[in-house]
C-alpha cells in the first residue's frame, strides 16, 4: 500500500498562535481517513497547507512524495477539493461554477456529473448568490467528485446539507472508495466517520493525539461490561484495568481497558454467568476522552458534574 | 423585562404598537453603523473638504487678472458651460462664483456617490450577505435598518454641508452663502439616499443597488445638462432634474432657499416609497425576482484567462462605454474650448503654449486626464482580485490545476488587455467627436495613438497594484494615492507651476502628450519595462505568500 499523505512535524504560527504544532498525518492510499477534531482545532489549517495554500513554518508534508507547496499544480490534477464554507460567484450559475472547476483541474466525466446533480438534486441554473449554504455545499461536492481525481480532500464537506442529503453523500464516498480513490474527510460528525473511515485521526490543539483504525482505537480504550452471575462476584477489584465497578443483587457492571477484557470476563465465567452485555466505546467515547477534561473545566467552573 | 415589555405592549393601542415595534432597534443600530463608519465616512467628509479647499487655492490663482476671467466666461458660457451647470455668475466671475458654479458638479455628484454607497451598503449589502437576518433575528423593527441608515446619511450629508460651509468661510467667502452651496450639496445627498433606499428593495444585490441608483444620477445630470443647453440659466427641461435644483439656488450670485425645498420633499417622497416597497417584501428577497441562468458552463470558459475575462467582462465593457462616450463629448466640444479668442496666456500655456495648436493642446491634456481615470478600473480590477482571496473563491480555484502565476497572471493580463483596448477605443471616440464637429479625419488615427501612447503609463499604476498586492496585500489602497496625485499633475501641475521632480513623480507625465507632441518612445520603452517589472515582482511574491482568507 502506497502513501496518499504524510506529514512529519508539521509547524504553522500566526503571530503566537500555534495552529498547528508538530502534526504528524499518514493517509495510506485508497483508505477512507477520518480527520476528526473541534473548531480551532487546525483541521482546515492542515488541509490548507496540504493544498498548497499555505506555506508550513516547519516540519514537512508530501502528498505521494511531493511537496504540496512546490509541486502544488502537479498534485492538483490528481486531487479534488471541498471547502467546509463554499463561496460561489455571485454572477455564475451553480452549473457553470461546476464546470469551471473542473475543467481548470482538468476536465471532468459529463455523465458522472450529470448523475450527481440528480442525486444531490441540485438545480444548476441558479445563480451563486441565490444558493443557500447547503446548495453551495453541493455545487462544491459535485464538482470534486464529478472528476477523475484520485485523491478527495474533503473540509467538512456536508456542513448544511439535510439528513437526506447525508445519506446520498454517504453513498457516493462509499462508491468513490470502491473506485480506489483515497479520502480525507475532516469532520465533527461522529457518525459520518464511524459510517465511512477505515482509519481515523484526531487532532486537537494542532497535534495528532491519536490515530488508527476504529477497531484499534476501541482496543485502546474501555469496553463497558454489564454481567448477571449465579454466585455473587467478587475479587474484580483486584483485577487489573478494572473501573468504575458497580455491583448490585448479582448484577454486575464495570468498563474495562481492551487489553483486560479477556482476563475480566474468564474471571466473570467462574461466578456463573448467567447473561453478558458488553458496548464497545462510541467514536463519541473515544473523543469525550480527549476533550472531556476541556469539557469539565468549562462545566460551570469544576463542581464534577463530568470526571 | 420581558413581562414589563409585554405588559407595556398590550396597554397601548395596535397602531402605535406596530409603528414603535416597527422601529425597535434603530438607536443601536446607528451605533453599530457609526462604529462600522468610523473611518470610511470620515475619509468621505475630510476628503470633500480638503478637495473644496484645494479647488478655491487653485482658482484663486486662475482668477487673479481680467483676462483670465474672460477666459473662465467662455468656458462658464454655451454648451461648455451647461455640462457644469446653468452659468450663473459668469459675467462677473470670482473664485467663489467659479468654484460653485462649475465645480460644484464635483460635489453634487461625490455627496450622492457617498450617500448612495452608505445607503447600499447597511441596507442590501447587509441582507445580502446574511447579516441582516442575525440582526433581525434580535428585538429590531422590521424598518430599524433601513431608518438607521437613513438617519446616518442624513447626519453624513449636514455635516458634510457645515464642513464645506466652514471651508468656504475660512477662505474669506460670505459665510450664509457658503452655507446655501453647502446645503445645497447635502440636499443631493439626501435625494439619493432616498433614491438608493428605493433602489434596494428592487434588487437583491448591493452592487446593482448602487448601480440603479448611479443611472438615476447620470439620467439627472442629462436632463440638467440638455436643459441648460436650450436656454441659458436653465429650461423647464431643467428643472425636472434633482441636480438643477441644487444650482437654481445660485450661491454668491444672488442666494434663494427655495429650490431646496424641492429637494427635500422629493427625499421625503423617495423615503416613503422605499419603506412601503420595504413593507411589501420579505427579507433578503427583492421585488424582482432572479433569473435562471446556464445550466451549464459554455464551451469557450475553460481556460483560467476565459474565467477571469468572464468575471471581469461587465465591468470592463461599462468602463470601455463610459469612457468612450467622455472622449466622443470631449473631442465634439474640442473647437469651442480650444478657440484662441479671449483666451488668458495662462490657459494657453496649460495647453501646450502655442496658439496655433490649441486644439492638440487641449486634446492632449484630455487623453492624459481620461487615461488617468481609467487607472480607477485597474486598481478597482485588483481590489476584486483581493476580494476573491479574502471572500474564500480564490481557494477552490487554486486547489485544481491552476498555478499562482496562472491565476494572478490572468487578472493581469485581463486588465492590462483590457485597458489597452478601452484606450484605443477611447481614442476613436475623441477622434470622432473632433471629426464631427468639423476637424480633418487624421484626428480618428492620431487621437487612438495618442490615448495608446499613454497607456504604459496607467499599466505602472497596475503594476504598482499588482507588486502591493503580491507583497503586502493590505495596503492595495496606497494605489488610490499616487492616482489622485497623477490627476492633479494632469489638471494643475502646469498652473501651479510644479517644479519638475514633482512633476515627474506621476508614472503618467513622461511619454509626452500627444498629438500635441509626438509620443515618447523611449519613455514609453522604459515605462513598458518598469510596469512589467513591477508586475512581475507582484507575482513572485503572491507565489511566495500564504493565501489570506477572512
Amino acid at each position: 500500500m502506497t502513501t496518499a499523505i504524510a506529514t512529519t512535524g508539521l509547524v504553522k504560527t500566526y503571530g503566537s498562535i500555534r495552529a498547528l504544532d508538530g502534526l504528524d498525518l499518514t493517509v495510506e492510499a485508497g483508505e477512507v481517513h477520518g480527520f476528526l477534531g473541534p473548531n480551532g482545532a487546525g483541521k482546515s489549517t492542515t488541509i490548507r497547507v496540504l493544498l498548497g495554500l499555505l506555506r508550513p513554518d516547519g516540519g514537512r508534508a508530501e502528498i505521494y512524495g511531493r511537496d504540496p507547496w512546490d509541486d502544488a499544480v502537479k498534485l492538483h490534477r490528481r486531487m479534488a477539493y471541498v471547502p467546509g464554507d463554499v463561496e460561489l460567484w455571485p454572477n455564475l450559475t451553480g452549473g457553470e461554477a461546476i464546470d469551471l472547476l473542473g475543467r481548470l483541474r482538468g476536465g471532468l466525466d459529463p455523465a458522472r456529473r450529470a448523475d450527481l446533480i440528480e442525486r444531490f438534486a441540485l438545480d444548476p441554473t441558479r445563480k451563486g448568490r441565490t444558493y443557500s449554504k447547503g446548495n453551495r455545499q453541493k455545487v462544491a461536492i459535485v464538482a470534486a467528485l464529478a472528476s477523475d481525481a484520485e485523491l478527495l480532500v474533503l473540509d467538512e464537506p456536508t456542513s448544511g446539507l439535510d439528513p437526506l442529503m447525508e445519506v446520498v453523500f454517504q453513498d457516493v464516498i462509499r462508491q468513490a472508495k470502491a473506485e480506489g480513490r483515497t479520502v480525507l474527510l475532516s469532520s465533527h460528525i461522529l457518525a459520518q466517520v464511524e459510517a465511512l473511515a477505515d482509519r481515523v485521526s484526531i487532532i486537537r490543539h494542532g497535534r495528532i493525539v491519536q490515530s488508527g483504525t476504529l477497531a484499534g482505537m476501541r482496543h485502546l480504550t474501555r469496553t463497558t461490561i454489564e454481567a448477571e452471575t449465579s454466585r455473587p462476584a467478587t475479587g474484580l477489584d483486584l483485577l487489573p484495568g478494572i473501573h468504575d465497578l458497580e455491583v448490585s443483587d448479582g448484577q454486575i457492571r464495570f468498563a474495562v481497558d481492551g487489553e483486560h477484557l479477556g482476563v475480566a470476563v474468564r474471571h466473570l465465567g467462574e461466578f456463573g454467568l448467567r447473561s453478558l452485555t458488553s458496548h464497545p466505546p462510541t467514536l463519541e467515547e473515544l473523543m469525550l476522552r480527549h476533550y472531556g477534561d476541556e469539557l469539565a473545566a468549562s462545566a460551570s467552573g469544576g463542581t464534577g458534574v463530568l470526571t | 423585562m420581558n413581562a414589563t415589555m409585554m405588559g407595556r405592549e398590550a396597554s397601548s393601542s395596535p397602531a402605535a404598537r406596530s409603528r414603535g415595534a416597527a422601529l425597535d432597534g434603530t438607536g443601536t443600530l446607528i451605533r453599530f453603523i457609526l462604529r462600522r463608519e468610523r473611518v470610511g465616512l470620515p475619509a468621505w467628509l475630510l476628503g470633500l473638504t480638503a478637495l473644496l479647499a484645494l479647488f478655491l487655492r487653485a482658482l484663486s490663482e486662475l482668477t487673479a487678472t481680467e483676462e483670465q476671467r474672460q477666459d473662465l466666461y467662455r468656458i462658464m458660457s454655451g454648451s461648455v458651460g451647461a455640462i457644469f451647470g446653468p452659468g450663473y455668475g459668469r459675467d462677473d466671475i470670482t473664485a467663489e462664483r467659479y468654484v460653485v458654479g462649475v465645480y460644484g458638479l464635483f460635489f453634487f455628484v461625490l455627496a450622492a456617490l457617498m450617500s448612495m454607497l452608505l445607503v447600499a451598503r447597511h441596507t442590501r449589502a447587509e441582507e445580502q450577505s446574511g447579516r441582516a437576518e442575525l440582526i433581525r433575528s434580535g428585538v429590531v423593527g422590521r424598518h430599524a435598518s433601513l431608518t438607521a441608515a437613513l438617519i446616518v446619511a442624513a447626519g453624513a450629508n449636514v455635516l458634510l454641508a457645515l464642513l464645506l460651509a466652514s471651508t468656504l468661510t475660512a477662505y474669506g467667502h460670505d459665510g450664509s452663502d457658503g452655507l446655501l452651496f453647502g446645503a445645497s450639496v447635502g440636499a443631493i445627498g439626501l435625494v439619493f439616499a432616498g433614491i438608493t433606499a428605493i433602489t434596494a428593495q428592487i434588487t437583491e444585490y448591493s452592487r446593482t443597488a448602487v448601480g440603479m441608483a448611479g443611472a438615476v444620477l447620470g439620467v439627472a445630470w442629462a436632463v440638467r445638462a440638455a436643459g441648460d443647453m436650450i436656454r441659458d440659466y436653465g429650461s423647464p427641461l431643467s428643472w425636472l432634474s434633482p441636480l438643477a435644483w441644487a444650482n437654481q439656488t445660485r450661491p454668491y450670485v444672488d442666494g434663494r432657499w427655495w429650490p431646496l425645498l424641492l429637494s427635500l420633499g422629493l427625499a421625503a417622497v423617495a423615503v416613503a416609497v422605499g419603506y412601503s416597497l420595504s413593507a411589501r417584501r420579505d427579507l433578503g428577497a427583492g421585488l424582482v425576482a432572479a433569473r435562471p441562468g446556464a445550466p451549464a458552463a459554455a464551451p469557450w470558459l475553460r481556460s483560467p484567462l476565459a474565467v477571469v475575462f468572464r468575471l471581469q467582462r461587465s465591468s470592463l465593457m461599462w468602463w470601455t462605454v463610459a469612457l468612450a462616450a467622455s472622449g466622443l463629448l470631449v473631442g465634439g466640444l474640442g473647437d469651442q474650448i480650444a478657440d484662441p479668442v479671449g483666451m488668458s496666456e495662462r490657459r494657453i500655456e496649460i495647453f501646450g503654449g502655442s496658439v496655433d495648436a490649441l486644439l492638440d493642446g487641449y486634446l492632449g491634456m484630455m487623453a492624459l486626464f481620461l487615461t488617468v481615470i481609467s487607472g480607477i478600473m485597474l486598481v478597482l480590477g485588483l481590489q476584486a482580485v483581493r476580494g476573491e482571496e479574502v471572500e474564500g473563491r480564490a481557494d477552490p480555484v487554486l486547489a485544481t490545476a491552476i498555478s499562482r502565476w496562472a491565476w494572478l497572471g490572468s487578472y493581469l493580463t485581463v486588465l492590462s488587455l483590457g485597458v489597452v483596448g478601452l484606450l484605443l477605443a477611447t481614442g476613436v471616440a475623441t477622434g470622432l467627436g473632433t471629426v464631427l464637429a468639423g476637424e480633418d479625419v487624421s484626428y480618428v488615427w492620431d487621437m487612438a495613438l495618442a490615448f495608446l501612447g499613454h497607456a504604459p503609463g496607467v499599466l505602472v499604476i497596475l503594476g504598482v497594484a499588482a507588486m502591493l498586492y503580491g507583497v503586502f496585500p493590505r495596503a492595495i489602497g496606497v494605489t488610490w494615492v499616487l492616482i489622485g496625485y497623477s490627476l492633479f499633475v494632469a489638471l494643475f501641475g502646469t498652473v501651479m507651476d510644479l517644479p519638475g521632480w514633482a512633476m515627474n513623480l506621476s508614472p503618467m507625465e513622461h511619454t509626452g502628450r500627444p498629438p500635441l507632441d509626438g509620443t515618447s518612445w523611449s519613455g514609453t520603452a522604459i515605462l513598458l519595462a518598469i510596469a512589467v517589472g513591477l508586475m512581475v515582482a507582484g507575482l513572485a511574491a503572491f507565489r511566495r505568500r500564504d493565501l489570506e482568507t477572512r
